[in-house]
């Protein structure tokens, strides 16, 4: 095996395997994929500890302290509720609009809804979980977790504008994902199964086995926020369908309709308790499809939850799983369109592990492809990516407040808020388009007046140097260069030309690339 | 796909290089080049309006004509007195009044019943499937606006083509073929007060992204685009716009919005598609008759789509306006004086192409026995069959089949909302 004795080689020489690199090209690359970006003298750091053993350390999170990030925290009072006191909030504030539209509507202005308070705070929460993920990307330790919980929301999207996911979400992201970011495979696709929000979000909470009859009265089994109250009657297949399409075997995995419609059978009663009972899991007995089902060679008699627990173990291991799920992994990790080698290591560790994500990982991070010349600067930053490379690169410390979150919503990736299962792309095609650029050069002239990292210089070229170093990697092209330069040719102020050259090379070409 | 596209139209500009042009006057000079010779105030332009919220069509578009309705709606029906009568059996609500005089010339037409073929009364997913073009699956990751545009390439010359009034992208132009989002025309480009310090970062943005800056590939384009589209409307002017005389936009985000699609089109910068939201349609509690919530709502509709119409003036002739909103509401009103998430809604389409002045689409009627699940209006039309044939019949698109994968509207079904 070539492939793993050149990764145990590299790791034991602490040296990257790419030639073509120098030990701090390779730690920028490294800190650009599996870190949102270096601080100013980060990549010098970390090659001098050996990126192969910052790597490694990056696999081990639970290792790693993270002390600051652990006090930035603890402004975020939605970190202080649970799903229940959460749930309570928002039937509270739901009441508190209703009441306020019904006077609206008698006194015939209805006008006076505007900014009603109890769903615009809620609508706050909302937004402070947006900043928590912004605050926790700029400022953690752990990294490379911080990555793969970025990842795993969107691989398990689930939206926050639809009804009671506006309360079931910080939960999911708390207890759901983030606790498994770096664990198996398997566990993550059960804790999302079984997570509330995506119940709700891809409506398996109301999928119930046909002719079923609940034993309690049917208020129980009305949710907020979607207006009518109505019994579910039949399955649902969506949950079903986005779980073998998105989730796992992926879009070409070799399913049918009929394979959708016993996994539907298979998860109903995986529903989700009232909202004053805490608004949590729940397996109703009563609306289980209590009939036989076979799908995918496997045969499911009546076993109640059990069912579903197997087949998503059975899922989570599948070939078509595994490869689909690893070649998502390099198109974040190596290139848009990865090429076969780090695909094929992935699978191969997948395998191996059964689906340790730290040995997946490790096995990319390993491959000659992560490091070849063909990868090195070729993805374009997302909007997340983008505002947080600069935030770090700058030395911005992020604050409480939903700035930051909103400038991201603004470059067209508002976190949270994708409608779609599908999360949002990953490749250039997404995100490049002119009317995000010219958003990207506000936010990098914005994120200018801020950057600590880049002191007042009188001398031009000096100043183009020090911001090539810090913010850049060394990266930056003769072009870029001399385009900055000759802009600041007749800026006499020395704090009006650093905004302008960090603006310029924040917002240019260089930076938009990792 | 993107790519080759955008090769393909700025390809004649490669042999101006080796002439040794300023790569940025290239740019412009291609531009140029590349735009049809017919004259660009001949275009076709769509203009939609999504009302999201579900708005009750059939307080917006009456069946006066039908003793259920009254029935079934004691505190909510508008009064015959008051609907403004179109053929003896439908009307308009009374805050649509403005809007009469295009349906006597015949360049307005309601379509009633229309609708998604999914059952779904959830706002998020109707809408989902109203803008991804695929009723019932939820995984499409484009939006079908987008899909025409990645498939009709006539108009690929202007970064203009394909326009969401709003700050952020809809799913229904979400997709590879480049569009904007916009959300207010005079804020667009990059933000800096004055005028020369703005021209000035614009060209230091503009040339660190040319001259090979940027690579060969989507930056180099994208950015080129991007700053085409600020000098386009550099030259264009927005802050001087002022609208044909005597005609006044209704106060509030409609008429502001339809203000800027109305400069835009003038302008000539190639706008071909145009997008913008109008909420606040939900209404469970107190909707009120012919006055009150919806009427309210309607009214501002209706004056700002009359301002709109009169402000075009000639170049009408060209426009389609569309209304749509993810489905209707029930038939009988509920405890809350209010209408709760039914199925069928109606549409709007006005402009010089629409064949006006008569209801379309097939009315199922009201009674118990002719409604969806027993309490809705039933959908006769999909949605797609009326999308489709504006996309065809107005824009010219050539091929529905990809923009709505797994049906293809064909002219058989067409409702002849578009003059043949």
């Amino acid at each position: 095996m070539p492939l793993s004795l050149l990764a145990t080689l590299c790791v034991l020489t602490t040296q990257a395997p790419g030639a073509l690199l120098t030990p701090r090209d390779s730690a920028f690359h490294a800190l650009n994929r599996l870190a949102y970006g270096a601080r100013p003298g980060e990549a010098d750091s970390v090659a001098q500890f050996g990126v192969m053993k910052w790597i490694e350390r990056q696999l081990d999170a639970d290792h790693v302290s993270d002390s600051h990030l652990a006090e930035r925290e603890r402004e975020f009072k939605i970190l202080d509720y649970d799903r229940g006191d959460l749930a309570t909030r928002y039937r509270d504030a739901q009441r508190e609009r209703q009441r306020m539209q019904r006077e609206a509507a008698a006194s015939g202005d209805s006008t006076r809804m505007r900014g009603a308070r109890p769903m615009r705070e809620f609508r706050e929460l909302g937004g402070e979980l947006q900043q928590l993920a912004l605050v926790r990307a700029a400022v953690s330790e752990r990294q490379l977790r911080e990555v793969m919980v970025d990842f795993w929301t969107n691989h398990f999207n689930v939206f926050d504008g639809k009804g009671a996911d506006r309360f079931l979400l910080p939960s999911y992201i708390e207890e759901t994902i983030r606790p498994r970011a770096l664990g198996r495979f398997e566990d993550l696709l059960i804790a999302t199964a079984q997570s509330p929000a995506m119940l709700f979000y891809l409506d398996n909470a109301k999928s119930v086995a046909p002719g079923s009859v609940p034993p309690f009265p049917l208020a129980a089994m009305r949710r907020g926020g979607q207006g009518v109250g109505q019994m579910p009657t039949g399955i649902n297949e969506n949950y079903a369908r986005e779980l073998l399409e998105l989730h796992t075997l992926g879009v070409d995995g070799g399913y049918t309709q009929q394979d959708i419609i016993a996994v539907a059978r298979i998860f109903t009663g995986w529903s989700i308790e009232q909202p004053a009972r805490g608004a949590g899991f729940v397996f109703r007995d009563w609306a289980h499809d209590r009939e036989t089902k076979q799908v995918f060679g496997l045969t499911f008699h009546n076993d109640g939850k059990d069912e579903g627990i197997r087949l998503l173990k059975f899922l989570a291991n599948e070939h078509a799983t595994m490869h689909h799920v690893s070649a998502k992994l390099c198109a974040r990790f190596v290139a848009d369109a990865p090429p076969d080698g780090c695909v094929d290591a992935a699978v191969a560790a997948w395998q191996r592990t059964r689906g340790d994500m730290r040995a997946v990982l490790r096995a990319i991070f390993t491959s000659p492809d992560f490091w070849s010349a063909q990868a090195v600067r070729s993805k374009v930053k997302t909007p997340l990516e983008f505002v947080v490379s600069a935030v770090r690169a700058a030395g911005v410390e992020p604050d409480d407040t939903p700035r930051l979150a909103q400038l991201v919503g603004r470059l067209g990736q508002p976190l949270y808020q994708q409608a779609a299962p599908t999360g949002y792309g990953e490749t250039e095609a997404h995100w490049v388009n002119s009317g995000a650029l010219l958003a990207r050069m506000n936010a990098a002239m914005m994120l200018a007046k801020e950057c600590s990292s880049i002191p007042t210089i009188a001398d031009h070229s000096q100043l183009v140097d020090l911001i090539d170093a810090k913010l850049l990697g060394a990266t930056m092209s003769a072009h870029t260069r001399s385009v900055i330069l000759d802009q600041l040719s007749d800026i006499n102020d020395p704090e009006q030309a650093r905004v302008m050259a960090v603006g310029l090379a924040l917002g240019g070409p260089d930076f938009q690339k990792q | 796909m993107t790519i080759s596209r955008r090769v393909f139209v700025r390809s004649g500009g490669l042999a101006l290089v080796s002439l040794g042009l300023d790569p940025l006057f290239l740019a412009r000079a291609v531009f140029a080049a590349g735009r049809p010779t017919g004259r660009p105030s001949d275009r076709p332009t769509l203009v939609c309006l999504f009302q999201r919220g579900a708005v009750d069509g059939l307080n917006m578009i009456v069946p006066h004509g039908e003793s259920a309705y009254y029935q079934e709606r004691p505190r909510i029906a508008i009064p015959a007195g008051d609907v403004v009568d179109l053929d003896g059996h439908f009307g308009l609500h009374p805050s649509l009044a403005p809007l009469k005089e295009l349906w006597d010339n015949k360049s307005l037409t309601a379509i009633h019943a229309i609708g998604s073929p999914d059952g779904t009364r959830s706002h998020f997913d109707a809408q989902d499937y109203m803008e991804s073009g695929t009723p019932g699956v939820k995984s499409t990751g484009d939006g079908w606006m987008n899909r025409y545009c990645q498939h009709d390439r006539e108009h690929a010359d202007t970064p203009f083509r394909a326009v969401a009034f709003g700050p952020q992208l809809p799913r229904i132009l979400a997709g590879s073929a480049p569009s904007l989002a916009i959300d207010d025309l005079q804020a667009f480009g990059l933000r800096v007060p004055q005028e020369a310090a703005r021209d000035r970062l614009t060209r230091a943005f503009e040339e660190l992204y040319a001259g090979g800056g940027a690579g060969t590939g989507l930056l180099a384009s994208s950015s080129r685009e991007g700053f085409e589209a600020v000098q386009m409307l550099k030259r264009a002017d927005p802050t001087q716009y002022r609208p044909a005389a005597g005609v006044e936009y209704p106060q509030g985000r409609l008429g502001k919005t339809l203000l800027q699609i109305a400069q835009l089109i003038k302008a000539d910068v190639g706008l071909e598609i145009a997008f913008a939201d109008c909420s606040g349609w939900d209404t469970h509690v107190n909707q009120g008759s012919s006055d009150g919530q919806l009427a309210v709502r309607l009214r501002e509709l209706g004056l700002a789509l009359a301002a709109f119409n009169r402000d075009m003036g000639e170049r009408m002739n060209n426009v389609v306006v569309l209304t749509m909103s993810e489905f209707g509401r029930t038939i009988r009103e509920n405890g809350n004086s209010g209408t709760d998430h039914g199925h069928a809604t109606a549409m709007l389409a006005l402009g010089g192409p629409v064949n006006g002045g008569r209801v379309l689409g097939r009315w199922p009627g009201l009674a118990v026995e002719q409604r969806f699940e027993g309490r809705d209006v039933a959908v006769t039309t999909d949605f797609r069959d009326l999308f489709g044939e504006i996309l065809a019949r107005h824009l010219g698109a050539t091929d529905l089949g990809t923009v709505f994968p797994g049906y293809t509207p064909t002219p058989s079904r067409f409702l002849g909302a578009i003059r043949g």
